[in-house]
């Protein structure tokens, strides 16, 4: 499928994008979610009706341009028609995780200024109640989905369906107002804040404005175009600056339709369904996806084992040429394209990846092993790096400019360069304006000539590949002296099927020490195979086989790096984290401060005992 | 492993066809303790209790039971080696009368004197069934047949007791009656109990240590004593929750069990 875009969708603010948008595609497809278990289409009129009323709602309620309204919700549509909605009433959007607990809502609605705020339904309606009061600025309450409310009535609070139809009773009373408020706002306006995760400290609300977020959109490469054809499926969390970059936001330049999965926990369903034809995943889910073939392969036939290694031999040889940048010779490559087709093709249909011609892997390193194993199956991946700084762009390895275990090359849209401390610096139109109401944090972030300093330690090689060693905040210096940059350690366990996540200590200590958050389900299926007794997870975790097979995936991991930098001992972490725990970020990564100082005590258990 | 446990469930994995009703399940009961199973309807609850009485197979796994391994024997031969089923939904002999169904109980046995002495020590645990002793146990109400569902059950003099819902059915009144007795019975004769519960809150009132069974799967295990101060068993089991700003909630928490 060769898609040239014929030129950038025209408008100069997001607002006057969506409406050419809705102009030049009217009838086409533009997303859809699953009703009742049936999969239910938008064409972009019906979205842009759907825009429209909730912008002219927002203007029927007081709402003015540059105010601020927020928006807490799981991915789903709604998510999308507010967000634009905000946008088209000339205002400015800011997401809420939907994990977040109330006092976070509390904290991100008065910091942002937010005078409206659109929950999902009765469940995150319940945080904005608890922290309303402390919301002086807070007018008016939006619900999605009314289910267990019908008896509740409050004047602060009203649904999206009547908010919708009060919106609709405006604009017809108020002809004009609504281009009017499109057309309120210039390029070098705010148009949403982007609240980083904060691992360390409060949460900062990164600013972006048409022009950074438009500079990302006209210009994302070529070479990993989107079209009109293409099926995207959108999961992460809106309010992380990758799902709304790459999902959302390139979906109205390019029109690439959107598919919006059920809710977080069927993913792994709804990719079968979908099956998308390109894909930006975080690592973890790419991990994921793995862990289950890998899984299934060991409980596979000997025939099918055979089949399958032979194939993914073929695969490896392949994908290791093209790395290298040298012809595959014809013979193999038809060899590797029979065996793909006859033993692989299973494998990525029960991924759901069997029409994905783009992967896209990014917002967490990834292990340079698992870009290599999508490729040998006939997924063609690549690494990209952004931040929610540079508007989730910044580099991305291409078809034909690519290197396993870098970032890629700089994008077209902006320069990047590696400081006299190693580290990383961008430079460009993508660049954020600064920190709602941290004037010092933005001058720490972005110097006097404009690059900003992204935090990220790395190196570029004479072709201009970019590779990142680590955050510059995390590289361990050992009681020895060692440098050591935790994220490689890491990232090798995490490949492991029974590792979901691991967090490597060892600042000035004599030794490296981790701790580890199991695989659930697959180590239950471990040990129950085995018979293993055990009950809970806790006793799964302490149970001798299971430190022996995670002694074993360190002793593999180990084997690759220098004595110095070896893992000495470990610990499980015996609790099931979920996303509304504090150690883990929305995006399901261990927060490295948080987890040093939380479990203190096992760390230094690691420590105070002699070998 | 220490040596008071009586009764030792490793890895068991039972299916009913092609449905797998435990995936997996690890349980230790102590000698003379009462260990409870909690879980909703369909966690497989029942079919632990089958499985240790013999009258399902276990796809997988060991059943230990004082120092020798039960599973894939016959229910009669599991019954001789100290271990009495009462079941779910009471299944007493309709047509015979409450003493007849007090003799079949102690049909293992050919101590006929003892016997004797053990039907009266039954009436004096439920007096009402001595006063009902020549009905047949058919017309008895639902309370009742419970009681002599598990007075026969002890007749065989059990060294463990399975009990399956004793509470199924019955008004709130007669339910603390009856475990009342439960636990009289266990302090007296010592009669180590494993008691499937839907009714949390008597359970865990009632029991020693408890585990809680989703789908098939143990995910939590402590002291009943802890076990009642936990979050999820508060908010998934007895039905305590935390009052919210509009005085009601229809959303459910996500389960952690810890």
């Amino acid at each position: 499928m060769s898609a040239v875009r014929r030129g950038p969708l025209p408008g100069d603010t997001i607002a006057r994008k969506f409406c050419n948008a809705v102009r030049l595609r009217e009838s086409r497809v533009a997303l859809r979610q699953k009703e009742f278990g049936i999969w239910q289409e938008v064409t972009w009129r019906e979205f842009g009706e759907h825009v429209r009323r909730i912008a002219m709602g927002l203007a029927a309620h007081g709402f003015q341009p540059g105010d601020v309204a927020s928006i807490l919700a799981n991915t789903r549509r709604e998510w999308t028609y507010c967000d634009y909605g905000i946008l088209c009433a000339g205002g400015v959007s800011s997401g809420v995780y939907p994990t977040d607990a109330a006092g976070q809502l509390e904290y991100l609605c008065s910091d942002s200024g937010s005078s409206f705020l659109f929950v999902e339904d009765d469940e995150q309606l319940d945080k904005a109640l608890q922290v309303r009061e402390r919301l002086p600025r807070l007018r008016q309450i939006v619900v999605f989905d009314m289910e267990g409310l019908t008896g509740f009535e409050d004047p602060q609070v009203t649904s999206l369906e009547r908010f919708e139809a009060a919106g609709a009773e405006y604009d017809r009373m108020h002809p004009g107002e609504f281009e009017r408020r499109v057309d309120s706002r210039g390029a070098d306006d705010l148009a949403i804040l982007v609240y980083t995760s904060g691992t360390t400290g409060r949460a900062k609300g990164a600013m972006l404005s048409h022009r950074n977020l438009r500079c990302v959109m006209e210009n994302f490469p070529p070479e990993v175009e989107q079209s009109e054809g293409d099926d995207k499926m959108a999961f992460l969390p809106l309010c992380h600056i990758a799902e709304r970059m790459i999902g959302q936001f390139l979906s109205l330049e390019t029109g690439s339709r959107l598919n919006y999965v059920e809710n977080p926990e069927t993913v792994a369903e709804n990719v079968r369904e979908i099956a998308p034809t390109i894909m930006l995943a975080v690592p973890r889910i790419w991990e994921k996806f793995y862990s289950a073939i890998s899984i299934r392969i060991k409980e596979a036939t000997r025939l099918e084992q055979w089949a399958y290694k032979a194939a993914i031999g073929l695969g490896y040889r392949v994908a290791d040429l093209r790395f290298a940048g040298r012809p595959v010779p014809p013979g193999l490559a038809l060899v590797n394209r029979v065996a793909s087709f006859f033993a692989l093709g299973n494998v990525r249909r029960a991924i759901g990846v069997h029409r994905t011609r783009l992967a896209l892997t990014g917002a967490a390193p990834i292990s340079p092993e698992l870009i290599r194993w999508y490729c040998a199956l006939g997924v063609d991946m690549y690494e990209g790096w952004g931040m929610t700084e540079t508007s989730g762009g910044g580099s991305l390895n291409l078809p034909f400019a690519r290197r396993l275990g870098s970032i890629g090359k700089a994008a077209p849209f902006n320069e990047m360069r590696i400081s006299a401390d190693g580290e990383i610096l961008v430079r460009g139109d993508n660049v954020f304006m600064g920190y709602l109401n941290q004037p010092e944090k933005t001058r720490e972030a972005i110097d006097a000539d404009g690059w900003l300093h992204t935090g990220d330690v790395g190196v570029v090689d004479d072709d201009g590949f970019f590779r990142i060693t680590d955050r510059m905040k995390d590289i361990i210096i050992t009681a020895g002296g060692k440098n050591v940059t935790p994220s490689e350690l890491e990232n090798e366990l995490k490949f492991s099927p029974y590792i979901t996540d691991a967090v490597v200590v060892g600042d000035k200590r004599p030794y490296l020490t981790c701790l580890i958050m199991i695989d659930h389900e697959n180590v239950e299926n471990y040990a129950q195979e085995r018979s293993v007794p055990f009950s809970d997870f806790a006793s799964l975790c302490r149970s001798h086989e299971v430190q022996e097979l995670i002694q074993g995936e360190i002793d593999r991991v180990n084997a690759k790096f220098a004595r110095v930098e070896q893992i000495k001992r470990f610990r499980l972490l015996e609790y099931k984290l979920t996303a509304e725990d504090e150690e883990l970020t929305p995006t399901m990564k261990l927060k490295r401060k948080l987890v040093n100082e939380k479990y203190r005590d096992l760390i230094e258990g690691m420590y105070s005992q002699t070998a | 492993m220490s040596d008071d446990v009586i009764l030792r469930l490793a890895n068991i994995e039972s299916n009913y066809g092609p449905v797998q009703a435990i995936r997996g399940v690890s349980l230790e009961v102590r000698k003379g303790a009462i260990v409870t199973v909690l879980g909703a309807n369909g966690a497989g609850k029942t079919t632990i209790l089958k499985t240790i009485s013999g009258i399902i197979d276990p796809h997988k796994g060991q059943v230990w039971f004082d120092g020798e391994e039960i599973s894939r024997h016959d229910p009669d031969w599991v019954v001789r080696r100290g271990i009495s089923h009462v079941p779910e939904g009471r299944e007493v002999f309709p047509l015979l009368t409450v003493r007849e169904n007090l003799l079949m109980g102690a049909y293992i046995r050919r101590d006929r004197d003892q016997v004797r002495g053990d039907i009266e020590r039954m009436y004096g645990y439920f007096p009402i069934l001595k006063e009902r002793e020549g009905q047949e146990a058919g017309q008895l109400s639902g309370g009742q047949q419970q009681m002599l569902a598990i007075a026969r059950a002890l007749m065989a003099r059990p060294k463990l007791l399975l009990l399956d819902e004793p509470s199924l059915g019955l008004a709130p009144k007669l339910v603390k009656e009856i475990f009342e007795i439960i636990k009289r019975v266990n302090a007296e004769e010592g009669t180590t109990m494993l008691l499937v519960e839907q009714n949390a809150r008597i359970a865990l009132t009632t029991a020693h240590f408890g585990y809680v069974l989703e789908v098939g799967r143990i995910v939590m295990e402590d002291s009943c004593d802890r076990l009642l101060q936990k979050e999820d068993i508060k908010e998934f089991y007895l039905g305590m929750k935390a009052d919210n700003v509009r005085g009601e909630r229809r959303w459910k928490k996500k389960k952690q069990w810890r």
